[in-house]
């Protein structure tokens, strides 16, 4: 009988899964969800729903999720034998419904406080039968791969262990572009590890007209002297040709585009600030236009707040970068080879991010690799020894792990980046300071890097029955407020249009489209509600 | 009509633009150790500035040597910080420097120096970054107020027995993921149950404006650069609902 | 070659100074039509100072230096350097491009000392005279375009005052023929540029240098120099008025090719190219008297972009240099128009400027923005030859003067005028009849090589 096996990214944006068939290793399917189906817009905004509803409908709504997709791959469940999973600690222990209050809570008097003893998140090697409302059967293995501490996980020793860059011999830097910005550094046969909490603006939010990669979003702007093209993504996400824009005002100089634009991504805000950075429209930390707005398109504008939330974003970056360099004793131009992964790392511009200095600016080769959570959760498919040297890894990178929230030369260094990204301090002075902190100088001179571009896209492979994505996941629950007075506030303020009131008898029921709520983050149905009769955990406890 | 009619497009004042730029640090002093240790502070030397302010102590009073040294070597920084040629790491540089300075004074005086107010700072329980904490110390320090530093990831009770202690004008608190600020409204109500009803200005990566202005007491902090402002506004006597009216939405 | 059908702008209202539908910004981060008029000082050196690179090259850094510092004392917050290359800068091309950088450096070195906003502009000179040598194809033609090539690499704009058709046109002005200055102009003039714009185009794309532009200099400025003042009697000012419609249709060429714009400043047909392309442009009136004398001194700056002096000669005045005398002023006349439109007085200060010139001369008549904008009109509705849309131009432009009656003309000027429009009005109304037509008229014109036109 043929049998299965499948693999599970469990992602901020989503989940992406594949199924391939265990006797030829060949990759039958893959499934892709439009959001993740937890309420909020980032893996914080999940932690924190969980910590407010309970791990329990938390777990519920994930693992129902993932049903629904195993129920979407072109085969019979039950002949499924493995399931993995990658993702961050966060992501997976909502899947296992185990402890997630010592990722809520970094600080250790808290955990004291609240009773939390260590939580083993070593590697595991279940079964479905294990795993509430995992709708496999009982004897299929579930595999779910180990973290380090409690802000890098699975997923960032799934992009070392998938990049290679253990096997190179020379100085090699790996980076997550997101919002944890998780990286590592090989020298001399240590890894050095860290995250950086450099918030979301790469990913599109926190940006005025930021948006998660979508059709519509820009993502990448390119010159056509003297002017600029938008490119954009298109309904199949591939990238194409919007508008001509003058950049400076919003004179837009041919408005055709061939996908309308909604927002920008991540890697578009790279090349804004980029563009306008090589324009020399940045004065002190301030966009120097007419009306201090850089123009794309008709009707997306990049502003100050915007700039200086980049600004903090690549800075935090570049901190991460220096502190585990002078964790190693090296200096950012000891470093040969830098990987880019996650989709921003993927899908941004290598040139436009080394002159930002996200990549170190003397580095000589760049790789641009995809998605590797699911590719190591496909390996630990038919490989488990793979889960061996997982764990290895995590004990190895647990020695040269850096707190940088505790760390003095980062705390000094993303000072220097607050500085000189919202304050326009001048590099020089930055420089001056790096001196004085007996830090080595950041080299000016950009190299000529060779950028290698190991994927097309994100998920390289999807198999014979090709790619599917959801985008009906979650589910529509019911719920009804003591006192509610059916005024319809919580429909109209929510910003997702998640919410709908129906009147039966003189009885209100709300109904919340789960999949579109933003969450623990937003709750503006809570404070519109005049006499606060609404209450989110109404639908979740 | 434009207000700034330093560069528009009809004419620039080149005179003026170039005056800010050629313009370093003014004279604090005319008396020569007193202006060695204002340099000090100006340029952030933790290291010469013991050994100025122990010259300066042996022939003028520790209050001379803070009023007209040390504190006029911040105000000058202040100056340069607001007119655009300081930036933020040479701001908490002066200030670590100036804090040096004055626990010289402390000693030579034999006992701390009348500060303008107490002022507690923390940043929330569970939360381990604190680097918003750390600008505020500075700038409050520099800006001659007693900061009561109680450090990361402190509990609720502790923040709230620490003002029952210290009865400071004002509270900060810091904290960088949404998880740990629901700390932020727990220590509210705990204080008003107290009877304590001062300004809490919050600040942070994830905190909002929505979020602190929610609860009584809560002040939004958008930048950490604005807690001496705030400090001086509540001295002058505003309460923590004006405050909130004056500095939020 | 396509040629444009349709209006930039859709009525002459919509046309304002400082304000183009396409602004351009150079490589130094100069926005020229974004929303403020910027003054453009032409330098030039003293006779004599042409023998060799060292000379000439100190001759023209002073003047450019004493317009920069000029700005700097009085405040002018922008400015464009223009140098109109004299022979020797073309022919010698590394001189050009020598003088070129180091004018730019200066600029640069002015943005990062002062924050002075400026631009470059590098007219490389049109030495190919055509009763000479074969406009396409000689070793004056190649160093026209190495010029370029090498000004291109650190000049923001480049263009030239290209002179296809000037052959005939000169044997045709002072002999009154109309037909014969159609030909040069339109067709001639029209179909050299379509050859080198071209070029110019995708070499100074190459180096994010701004094609600028070009200008009927050599033809309509010709007839307008020649036509003089009130007093002036060698040919009408109505014949001046029809060349300058004409040579809005050659100049559009350059466009077509893809340049960019700012105009030359000595095309006193940009409106009518504004009108059309919705390019900024340059334009010069009455600071440019220190280079010769018009008529539109005002009027000429109505739709303006960059308000130039033309050219002056580098030499001392009471008042300083020459090159800082004329930034100062040209500064002023540029912070009037700025500051009515801050006040939202625009449009009251731009009828001020038309009402001076409008009825001072048919050449002022035809180039306030709405007779510029009809006569544009005209050129984009008969785009179907370069020789059907510059008699479309010019048989506007006669309507227009004969059409309003405050317009008022001297007898010999109305009569000129009639004659004109019937000899207009009797030609072939097709292209290739017309050059049929016109190359056996003309074969005998001195230095006139239809081959060098690809006819």
């Amino acid at each position: 009988m043929t049998t299965f096996a499948i693999a599970f990214d469990i992602g901020t944006s989503g989940i992406r899964a594949q199924v391939i068939e265990q006797q030829s290793q060949e990759i039958i399917a893959t499934v892709i969800t439009a959001r993740h189906p937890i309420p909020g817009a980032n893996v914080i905004d999940h932690l924190h729903f969980a910590l407010e509803m309970g791990i329990n409908s938390t777990q519920r709504i994930l693992v129902q999720c993932i049903n629904q997709i195993i129920k979407s791959f072109p085969i019979d469940h039950k002949q499924i034998m493995r399931m993995s999973v990658c993702g961050n600690p966060i992501q997976l222990s909502l899947f296992q419904g185990i402890e997630i209050r010592d990722l809520a809570f970094a600080g250790k008097q808290k955990q004291q406080a609240l009773g939390i003893s260590t939580v083993n998140r070593e590697a595991l090697i279940t079964n479905a039968g294990q795993i509430k409302y995992l709708n496999l059967s009982d004897q299929c293995e579930v595999i779910i791969p180990p973290a380090v501490q409690h802000e890098i996980g699975a997923d960032a020793l799934a992009m070392i262990i998938q990049s290679n860059m253990l096997e190179s011999k020379e100085t090699t830097l790996i980076t997550d572009y997101g919002t944890n910005a998780e990286m590592a550094l090989l020298h001399n046969g240590c890894i050095y590890s860290g995250s950086t909490a450099a918030g979301p603006a790469l990913e599109g939010q926190q940006i005025n007209s930021g948006m998660l990669a979508a059709p519509g979003a820009i993502t990448d702007i390119l010159e056509e002297p003297p002017y600029y093209r938008l490119r954009v993504l298109d309904a199949e996400m591939n990238t194409v040709n919007g508008p001509l824009i003058e950049f400076n005002t919003n004179t837009v100089i041919d408005p055709h585009s061939e996908y309308p634009i909604r927002g920008i991504t991540g890697t578009g805000t790279i090349a804004a600030i980029f563009q306008a950075m090589s324009k020399g429209l940045i004065h002190k930390a301030q966009i120097n236009t007419p009306d201090n707005k850089l123009h794309l398109g008709s009707n997306i504008t990049f502003n100050n707040h915007d700039f200086h939330e980049a600004g903090k974003a690549i800075g935090a970056i570049r901190a991460g970068h220096i502190s585990l360099c002078n964790a190693a004793g090296i200096s950012l131009s000891d470093i040969s080879v830098a990987y880019m992964s996650g989709a921003s790392g993927t899908y941004m511009d290598a040139h436009k991010a080394q002159q930002l200095g996200l990549i170190p600016t003397q580095i000589k080769k760049v790789y641009q690799i995809g998605n590797t959570s699911l590719a190591m959760a496909k390996d630990l498919l038919t490989d488990s020894s793979q889960l061996q040297q997982m764990t290895e890894l995590a004990t190895q990178l647990q020695e040269n792990h850096c707190m940088f929230a505790r760390s003095d030369v980062f705390k000094k260094v993303f000072m220097l980046e607050l500085a000189y990204w919202t304050e326009g301090m001048p590099w020089s002075l930055y420089q001056n300071f790096l001196k004085k902190y007996q830090l080595p100088a950041i080299a000016e001179e950009l190299s000529q890097a060779e950028i290698v571009q190991t994927v097309t896209r994100d998920i390289n492979t999807l198999g014979s029955h090709g790619l599917t994505t959801l985008t009906n996941i979650g589910q529509k629950l019911d719920a009804h407020m003591n006192g509610c007075l059916a005024c319809q506030s919580c429909t109209v303020e929510c910003p997702e249009q998640a919410i709908k009131l129906s009147n039966t008898n003189g009885v209100a029921t709300i109904t919340l489209d789960q999949s579109l709520c933003n969450g623990i983050a937003c709750k503006r149905c809570e404070q519109i509600c005049s006499d606060q009769y609404f209450k989110l955990s109404q639908f979740f406890k | 009509m434009e207000k700034n009619h330093k560069n528009t497009s009809i004419f620039t004042r080149f005179d003026l633009t170039t005056e800010e730029e050629e313009q370093g640090a003014r004279k604090v002093s005319s008396d020569p150790l007193l202006q060695k240790v204002g340099s000090c502070v100006i340029e952030g030397d933790d290291d010469q500035i013991e050994q100025a302010v122990t010259e300066a102590l042996q022939n003028k009073s520790p209050l001379v040597v803070t009023n007209e040294g040390l504190i006029a070597g911040m105000t000058e920084v202040s100056r340069l910080w607001a007119e655009g040629s300081y930036f933020l790491p040479q701001v908490i540089l002066s200030s670590d420097a100036m804090v040096v300075g004055i626990k010289l004074c402390e000693q030579k005086l034999g006992h701390p120096m009348d500060k303008k107010a107490k002022v507690i700072t923390h940043t929330a329980e569970g939360d381990i970054h604190d680097i918003g904490q750390v600008i505020v110390n500075a700038l409050l320090s520099a800006n001659g107020f007693e900061v009561i530093n109680l450090g990361f990831d402190v509990p609720v009770d502790q923040v709230v027995s620490a003002c029952i202690t210290h009865q400071p004008i004002m509270l900060t608190g810091t904290a960088l993921m949404t998880t740990t600020m629901s700390a932020f409204p727990r220590i509210a109500e705990k204080l008003i149950q107290e009877n304590i009803h001062i300004p809490f200005v919050c600040g942070g990566g994830a905190v909002t404006e929505e979020y602190v202005t929610s609860f009584d007491l809560g002040i939004w902090g958008k930048e950490a650069s604005q807690a001496p402002g705030m400090a001086e506004d509540v001295l002058k006597g505003l309460s923590w609902l004006e405050l909130r009216q004056k500095w939020n939405g | 070659m396509k040629l444009i059908d349709s209006m930039a702008y859709s009525s002459p209202e919509e046309m304002m100074f400082g304000f183009a539908k396409k602004p351009v910004t150079t490589k130094s981060g100069l926005v020229i039509g974004g929303g403020s008029v910027i003054p453009e000082i032409t330098t030039h050196p003293r006779p004599g100072k042409e023998h060799d690179l060292a000379t000439l090259s100190r001759e023209l850094e002073r003047a450019n230096f004493d317009a920069l510092q000029r700005c700097v004392s009085v405040g002018h917050p922008s400015i464009v350097i223009e140098n109109e290359h004299v022979f020797q800068m073309t022919n010698n091309p590394e001189w050009g491009a020598e003088i070129s950088s180091i004018s730019c450096q200066m600029i640069a070195d002015f943005k990062s000392k002062y924050g002075l906003n400026a631009a470059y502009r590098s007219t490389i000179a049109d030495i190919r005279k055509p009763d000479l040598v074969n406009l396409r194809d000689s070793e004056r033609t190649e160093k026209v375009i190495e010029s370029f090539k090498l000004c291109a690499k650190t000049a923001d704009i480049v263009s030239i005052e290209s002179l296809g058709g000037k052959e005939v046109f000169d044997h045709c002005i002072i002999r009154n023929d109309i037909t014969g200055l159609l030909f040069s102009q339109a067709v001639l003039g029209g179909r050299d540029m379509q050859w080198l714009w071209q070029q110019i185009v995708e070499i100074a794309t190459e180096n994010q240098c701004v094609p600028g532009g070009d200008t009927d200099c050599a033809q309509a400025n010709t007839a307008m120099f020649m036509a003089g003042g009130f007093d002036g009697k060698d040919i009408p000012h109505t014949l001046a008025a029809l060349t300058r419609a004409i040579g809005a249709s050659r100049s559009l060429v350059a466009y077509e090719c893809g340049a960019l714009g700012p105009g030359k400043d000595c095309a006193y047909e940009n409106p009518i190219i504004k009108a059309i392309t919705g390019v900024p442009i340059s334009t010069e009136g009455k600071t440019s008297a220190c280079a010769h004398s018009d008529l539109c001194g005002n009027v000429i700056a109505a739709v303006c972009d960059l308000w130039s002096n033309e050219a002056v000669q580098y030499q001392n005045m009471f008042g300083g240099s020459s090159a800082a005398v004329f930034t100062e002023i040209l500064g002023y006349d540029t912070a009037a128009m700025n500051s009515s439109i801050m006040l939202g007085f625009e449009k009251q200060y731009q009828a001020c400027l038309i009402n001076s010139d409008r009825y001072r001369d048919p050449q002022a008549f035809i180039l306030c923005p709405d007779n510029a904008w009809s006569i544009g009109k005209a050129i984009v509705d008969n785009a179907n030859s370069l020789y059907e849309r510059g008699r479309a131009a010019a048989i506007t432009c006669g309507e227009l003067i004969l059409a309003d009656e405050q317009l008022m003309l001297t007898a010999i000027e109305k009569k000129s005028l009639l004659g004109y429009m019937q000899e207009l009005n009797t030609l072939p109304d097709n292209e290739a009849d017309f050059i049929d037509l016109c190359l056996h008229k003309y074969q005998k014109v001195k230095g006139f090589l239809p081959a060098a036109y690809g006819l």
